[in-house]
């Protein structure tokens, strides 16, 4: 009982720490929205200085009030919820814009996430287990795919398969041209939806499958030569079982920690994925509060990413001891 | 093939979901409109990105662009992109007094907002009394509707020169709605109600739809009668778009015009209207450090850049050429005082370089630079990182410079150090844009980017609308700036503009480089109508405001 208190008193201290730079980490940023925003529109042709006065009016910046009593207000408002109003997409309160791009990022990245886990661990098992053999090819091929740059990787596969073969849309999460007034609860736009959904998951998988095969392949090489393993196949034991039963769940254990970890990161989506294929989602609204020093949305996108983060490693924390059972001994 | 079929019996269905499912199960087979068809919509990028949010509040930063000419619109139409009177919108005509305080407009008979209520000089009058049009603070003595559709201005000083910004960018708003809004600053605006060819239809963070206004004043218009904006966060999707021919109308950058034509449905336009230049920190009077603020390194290196390798290396020879004078050409032809500054020299001229350089007194260097009492020039070269077009030309810049033997070192740096160096004059040359202006007539570039007025000694944040980043101060031009703003008459603007080009082509705080491109592509196999080289009646990108509104009610369908 005194290890999980002890646990949840670090995060705790943690959260607090995090939420604190959060609010802090934007406000040392150099600039100030408005400006940035007169400055885009110039670069579009003329702006009357009336607009201007009405920028500075809107977006001006409060700084007169002294830090603490910003933290403080900050404090209170994300107690109650209250998360701003992003500037970018004035006047949309932030909580909306997050609520409404968190469950494409969450279906999408989170299930490519799963796939790539899943496909690397079992592919990497079975070249572990086949070592020596013309599979150990597959190793050197996955991380090829994983080192060109995503962006790369993710055009490529547009220009081949969306614009020349047609297969696949260009962009979007659902068809805008057939379904103009929005998502809707309807079979036609489910399907519509999961049809733009393959190739962005393609992309995602095959940039991050590499990884985990990799990460799994050794470990099982490094597993396969353990004295346990030598004495399985002593006994007689078949080698489907060894494979399954011995070598892979222990080989297995270090990944599924770093698994954990890339599951809190989900919600922060894939910047570079949201904008090539203009995929709805979270890594946009930070790529673009960023750009345009919308500091409401980026504590919004941040403090989000923040908590799962944390409680994806606190639940790491507590369920590692069933896992292994070393950690639960030691622990 | 299938797709398309599918897209168009679900956007026929659109709205009965469960008909919607009948139709994908059974889609006839023999049904393939196009999107020239009338009941599909014409789809539009104007740049806007995902997640859309809907705000039609024509004073919102972050107004859609639909709301600016389709929606709302402004009382007269200026095509910046020739030399032609404004035509009428919703004015019919207008007349200035003879000093230019006062100013008479005519509206058209008729009008009626899209809600179906009468539009009035009042509604015009409260325009121009609304508070965040802010023209309390810039001279407006009195707004009065003197009968139904006149309505007489009354400024208490000229306003020649401020024609465009009353007449063609004041955007006319409804006092029936208007009156009941609390605070401009957070309204929405969620339905509109202007006296544009379009209303809104919905809105999706991915797109929005706007469709045919019914009370519009011309009958038949718009033959299109539905337009859908959609959000992109990529270049590179909208020109995958433009080639399977799901797009019909943008304005963007395509390096390769070629590829995106090819298919047959998509026509291209390019209109260059904003000047790039180096700005030069010139004024030693006002703080500026730095050999640049010696005339004779200005005019050195104007003659130095090879603008020809500059305009085919950087920007692929798409960019239009520049006029010293900053008059667009051959737009303000009649502008232009002497044709020898029709155009910036296109090829370097090193031996001339010199010999200015000689002439002010500076001596080669052992090591092929020039300089002066053993100090050589030696100038830093500023462009944005990541603003490509402008880092080659600065690159190309160096490098012709040093030929020339004199020293430039091109740098890149964050938007943000840019900007603060831009505007508070602590900086030597800076890659940068002009703006172009929205009528046939440079005198908004002399007015806000040469006028000692429009700028502010170094060290301070130049004020709002004030665009002299290069800190020049020159009584003569300062004279004919305030000349040129007192008088509507042709031939006293021509001698003053004569007299600000002979400056400031001497001067040259600004060292013209080329005319940014500004493309536009367009479905003409499926609409009619667009702006065309023959017939350039508007500008033609989507993104323009007021110009989208006249073309979108321009456009036909292709039968």
């Amino acid at each position: 009982m005194k290890f999980y208190a002890r646990r949840i008193t670090i995060y705790l201290v943690t959260l607090w720490a995090t939420i604190s730079l959060n609010f802090l980490l934007p406000r040392l940023m150099p600039g100030d929205p408005a400006e940035i925003l007169i400055a885009k529109m110039q670069r579009a042709g003329e702006v009357s200085e009336t607009t201007i006065r009405n920028i500075r009016l809107i977006l001006g910046s409060g700084s007169d009030v002294p830090l603490w009593e910003q933290y403080l207000g900050y404090w209170g408002r994300l107690l109650h919820g209250d998360l701003g109003i992003s500037v970018t997409k004035y006047p949309t309160p932030v909580t909306e814009l997050i609520a409404n791009a968190l469950p494409w990022t969450l279906v999408l990245v989170g299930l490519s996430t799963v796939i790539a886990f899943v496909l690397g661990i079992g592919i990497g098992a079975w070249v572990g287990w086949r070592r020596g053999t013309w599979v150990d090819h597959l190793v050197p091929g996955t991380t090829v795919l994983q080192s060109i740059p995503y962006f790369w990787l993710a055009l490529i596969l547009v220009a081949v398969f969306a614009v020349n073969l047609r297969w696949f849309p260009i962009f979007g999460g659902y068809d805008v041209f057939a379904f103009p007034s929005g998502p809707e609860p309807t079979l036609a736009f489910l399907s519509d939806a999961i049809y733009h959904g393959i190739l962005p998951a393609i992309t995602i998988v095959l940039s991050s499958v590499g990884g985990w095969l990799f990460g799994m392949r050794n470990m099982m090489v490094a597993t396969l030569s353990e004295d346990y393993i030598i004495t399985a196949e002593a006994k007689g034991l078949r080698p489907g079982r060894i494979l399954r039963a011995y070598a892979s769940r222990n080989a297995a254990i270090p990944s599924i920690a770093g698994f954990s970890i890339t599951l809190g990161f989900v919600v922060a989506g894939s910047i570079v994925m949201e904008q090539v294929f203009t995929y709805p989602g979270v890594g946009k609204l930070m790529f673009q509060a960023v750009q345009n020093n919308d500091y409401a949305l980026m504590q919004g996108v941040f403090l989000v990413i923040t908590i799962t983060v944390l409680a994806a490693n606190f639940l790491m924390d507590l369920v590692y001891g069933f896992i292994d059972p070393r950690a639960r001994h030691n622990a | 093939m299938n797709r398309t079929k599918r897209s168009t019996a679900l956007a026929l269905a659109a709205g009965a979901a469960a008909l919607a499912l009948a139709f994908t199960g059974c889609a006839p087979s023999s049904d393939d409109g196009g999107s020239g068809d009338s009941s599909a919509a014409l789809r539009v990028w104007a740049g806007s990105q995902t997640p859309i949010t809907a705000n039609f509040n024509p004073f919102a930063p972050t107004v859609l662009h639909a709301a600016l000419g389709p929606i709302y619109e402004t009382l007269f139409f200026f095509n910046k992109t020739a030399d032609e009177a404004p035509t009428g919108l919703i004015g019919d005509s207008f007349e200035f007094n003879e000093d230019g305080t006062v100013l008479t407009v005519k509206l058209k008979d008729g009008v009626k907002w899209s809600d179906g209520e009468a539009f009035t000089a009042d509604d015009v009058v409260f325009t121009f009394e609304y508070e965040a049009n802010g023209y309390a603070d810039k001279g407006l003595v009195s707004a009065e509707a003197t009968d139904d559709t006149t309505v007489v201005l009354t400024f208490d000083s000229p306003q020649f020169t401020r024609e465009f910004a009353i007449l063609g960018s004041t955007w006319i708003l409804p006092e029936h709605v208007w009156s009941q809004v609390e605070d401009f600053a957070t309204f929405t605006d969620e339905n509109p109600v202007g006296t544009g060819p379009y209303v809104v239809d919905s809105v999706t963070e991915a797109s929005y739809t706007v469709v045919a206004n019914e009370n519009y004043r011309e009958e038949g218009k718009p033959a299109v009668k539905k337009v859908q904006y959609i959000g992109l966060d990529a270049n590179q999707s909208a020109q995958d778009l433009l080639s399977a021919g799901e797009l019909d109308w943008t304005g963007m950058f395509i390096p390769n015009p070629d590829d995106v034509t090819a298919n047959g449905i998509i026509s291209t336009i390019n209109t260059p209207q904003d000047p790039t230049v180096l700005y030069t920190c010139a004024n030693a009077a006002l703080g500026c450090v730095g050999e640049q603020t010696d005339v004779a390194v200005r005019q050195a290196l104007n003659v130095a850049i090879d603008r020809a390798t500059i305009k085919e290396k950087a920007f692929v020879g798409l960019t239009g050429d520049i006029s010293p004078t900053f008059a667009l050409l051959p737009r303000d032809e009649k502008w232009l005082a002497d044709p020898a500054n029709a155009i910036s020299p296109q090829s370097p001229n090193a031996a001339e370089a010199g010999s200015i350089l000689e002439a002010a007194g500076y001596t080669k260097g052992s090591d092929g630079f020039y300089g002066k009492d053993g100090a050589p020039i030696e100038l830093d070269l500023i462009s944005v990182d990541g603003w490509t077009d402008y880092n080659d030309a600065a690159k190309l810049i160096a490098e012709q410079a040093a030929e020339a033997g004199i020293k430039v070192n091109a740098s890149t740096v964050q938007w943000q150090e840019f900007s603060d160096a831009r505007q508070t004059g602590q900086y030597e040359l800076i890659m940068g844009g002009v703006i172009g202006t929205s009528v046939a007539d440079p005198y908004q570039i002399y007015n806000d980017w040469f006028d000692g007025k429009s700028t502010i000694k170094v060290g301070e944040q130049l004020l709002p609308g004030t665009w002299n980043f290069s800190r020049y101060d020159n009584p003569v031009v300062n004279d004919a700036v305030a000349a040129a703003a007192a008088t509507n008459d042709e031939a006293a603007k021509q001698a003053a503009y004569a007299t600000i080009q002979t400056e400031i082509v001497r001067d040259l705080p600004y060292i013209p480089l080329v005319i940014n491109a500004t493309q536009t592509f367009t479905n003409s196999k499926d609409y009619t109508g667009w702006p065309t080289e023959d017939d350039l009646y508007a500008f033609p990108p989507a993104w323009g405001a007021s110009a989208a509104g006249v073309i979108l009610a321009n456009l036909t369908p292709a039968k």
